[in-house]
């Protein structure tokens, strides 16, 4: 479907200058408006069974569950980590074609690589990880083009050399929301 | 709508995990990333899947109810050596690895996965996929360069004409190999040039039965430009091609007389003169002749000439006929089950006792390359994994028997086979026109291994 406007939901802690950061920086990107929205309260953010980590899917379930108008896309923000049962973590998660994304900037910060803190860098990675999401809210799969943005990285360093743009064949494929 | 470049070849993958939410995750993640997936969530459901489609890689999980992923996996090495098996564990231990691994996997991976690792791992497996398929490849072509394909049997006969092929390959002298159409002629020219200290030279073919006088002098000896209606330019002969190799000439007893004093000049003089061509041409060439005819009764009779046939025949090679050897029948159709189950790309294939006790009743008057073709009739035909006679050409089970003494037994199973054929394995019917009733009828089918009328439902 054609999304008139992409919605972000501050959770989990995610202070909301940050998130607005987010926003500014992400909206550049798109081709329609970009909201910040209010956390919805009192939400019971399940672990997954064992370990200090966020259930992606259930999130994503919630999130997708959330009363919302049609025409929006939601992009929920954390700082918590993020995994699925069968990995030991995920950068962020959505369904194909579907309307709504989970982003972790857990592991984007270059502190826990070792490095020194760079807002910037944070910054960058969690925009690139908050198009790619979207892009999978606009129907495409993981591209094999490693000068695309639907690029499959699972490690940051990876990630880190991926464009913020799609290759023209994603381009052309993606919902009109999304193209840059 | 086009696509995007692609760098990694996509596979073809198989999820075999009981927990529904680990099939569903990794099928998901896998089509993000362009792969095609199936998943199973039974032993019972993965070897369903696995008979309908062939597949690249399957994730096996080791714990699952019924038929654990060790005995799946087993089943799959056995049914599907080509496919490449990786075990999912939730539990890491060196005997569980250890178990994997000797039982056929690739490798092994521990529950929860780093997707980095499961990443690699993956793309390693296709990688290995994709080489394992060229290195067969390019045995297969290798063995077409070199033509040394295997000469398979286990018969004494055989034993002997391989111990021969040795022997003479050795030497750099003339051998004639006689034997009846189809026993392998070609394949023994093939074998004592490979393993002959030409093998790096060429191997020059020619069957001297399929060309008519004229153009078979041409094809031998050459021919210089304009020596003849249509000799557009200078053509070289085989005999100056096989420079530094073999020329194997085929069917040597059809050439003409006069074919046969220019061929008998060539061997002596080891040069060539191109039709139409004054100054001889030097070659290095070892002969290697065939024929199926008696060619010591036609150069008695006078109608090959008897020094060329002296010439000729310095080492001479018998190749039994498949009939003197039927305990070859079962290895040589083993054989060629696998060679054009590979070729054809189809699951590996077995005999059933049935379908091979067709083959050992036949007398193969087309020797070797009528087992051949009857083989890859099968493969076209049949449904993997088991070829049973109604895959094989009718007149296999419709001839007689093999000619010399039957034993009772022989005949018995004979007739009791052609007479449940005839009956389209009716047993009532069957047992009625034996005179005998249908207890003993079962009881003499299951002593003849006559699976087919035995099998539930049949």
């Amino acid at each position: 479907m054609a999304f008139q406007e992409v919605g972000f939901l501050p959770l989990a802690g995610l202070a909301r200058p940050a998130a607005e950061d987010l926003v500014a920086h992400a909206s550049a990107h798109l081709a329609v408006p970009c909201r910040l929205l209010d956390a919805p309260a009192g939400w019971d953010l399940v672990r997954v069974p064992g370990r200090d980590q966020l259930d992606a899917d259930r999130l994503l379930a919630a999130i997708e569950a959330l009363d919302n108008p049609a025409g929006r896309a939601l992009v929920g923000l954390t700082d918590r980590d993020l995994a699925i049962p069968i990995f030991t973590f995920v950068f962020g998660r959505a369904r194909v074609g579907g309307h709504a994304a989970v982003v972790s900037l857990a592991r984007l910060r270059p502190e826990l690589y070792g490095r020194l803190p760079d807002s910037a860098l944070t910054t960058r990675r969690a925009t690139a990880e908050i198009l790619h999401e979207l892009g999978h809210v606009a129907g495409l799969g993981h591209c094999q083009d490693f000068q695309c943005l639907m690029h499959f990285s699972t490690d940051i360093e990876a990630a880190d050399l991926r464009p913020m743009t799609f290759c023209p064949a994603c381009a052309a494929q993606a919902d009109s929301f999304i193209a840059t | 709508m086009s696509a995007a470049p692609r760098k990694e070849i996509p596979l073809s993958i198989l999820v075999v995990d009981d927990e529904p939410i680990v099939v569903q995750s990794l099928g998901d993640w896998f089509r993000q990333d362009g792969h095609q997936v199936d998943t199973a969530q039974s032993a019972k459901e993965a070897l369903r899947l696995v008979a309908e489609r062939s597949y690249d890689i399957a994730l096996i999980d080791l714990k699952m109810p019924g038929m654990d992923g060790i005995e799946l996996q087993e089943r799959l090495a056995r049914e599907r050596p080509e496919l490449t098996i990786i075990v999912m564990t939730a539990y890491a231990s060196v005997d569980t690895a250890v178990r994997a691994l000797k039982a056929g996997a690739y490798d092994y991976i521990t529950k929860p996965f780093d997707p980095e690792e499961l990443s690699h791992l993956v793309r390693r497996a296709g990688e290995h996929r994709s080489l394992r398929s060229e290195n067969l490849k390019l045995k297969e072509q290798l063995s077409s360069v070199s033509g040394a394909m295997p000469i398979v049997g286990t018969s004494r006969a055989i034993a002997h004409v391989q111990e021969m092929i040795e022997a003479v390959a050795a030497t750099d002298a003339t051998v004639m190999i006689r034997g009846e159409s189809g026993t392998g002629k070609e394949l023994v020219a093939r074998a004592i040039h490979a393993r002959s200290a030409r093998c790096f030279g060429p191997l020059v073919v020619v069957n001297c039965g399929a060309l008519p006088e004229g153009v078979l002098e041409s094809e031998l000896f050459g021919h210089e430009k304009g020596s003849f209606t249509g000799a557009q330019s200078r053509h070289k002969g085989k005999f100056e091609l096989a420079d530094g190799g073999t020329i194997f000439l085929d069917e040597i007893g059809t050439i003409t007389p006069r074919v046969q004093v220019e061929l008998l000049r060539v061997l002596e003089d080891k040069a060539v003169t191109r039709v139409g061509g004054t100054a001889p041409v030097r070659s290095d060439f070892r002969v290697v002749a065939a024929s199926n005819m008696d060619l010591e009764t036609a150069a008695h009779d006078g109608t090959f000439r008897e020094d060329l046939y002296w010439r000729l025949n310095v080492l001479t090679l018998e190749l039994p006929p498949l009939r003197e050897r039927p305990e070859d029948i079962p290895v040589l159709a083993e054989h060629f089950l696998d060679r054009f189950a590979h070729s054809m790309n189809r699951r590996p294939m077995r005999l059933s006792a049935a379908a091979l006790d067709v083959l050992r009743s036949y007398a193969w008057p087309g020797n070797v390359r009528e087992l051949q073709n009857a083989i890859e009739r099968a493969v076209v035909l049949g449904t993997p994994p088991t070829v049973e006679p109604k895959d094989l050409p009718v007149r296999l089970s419709g001839l007689p028997a093999r000619p010399g003494p039957m034993s009772l037994e022989e005949m018995e199973k004979g007739h009791i086979r052609q007479v449940l054929e005839g009956c389209n394995w009716n047993i009532s019917q069957a047992a009625k026109l034996l005179d005998v009733d249908r207890g003993t009828l079962y009881n003499k089918m299951r002593r003849f291994s006559f699976e087919r009328a035995l099998a539930p439902g049949g």
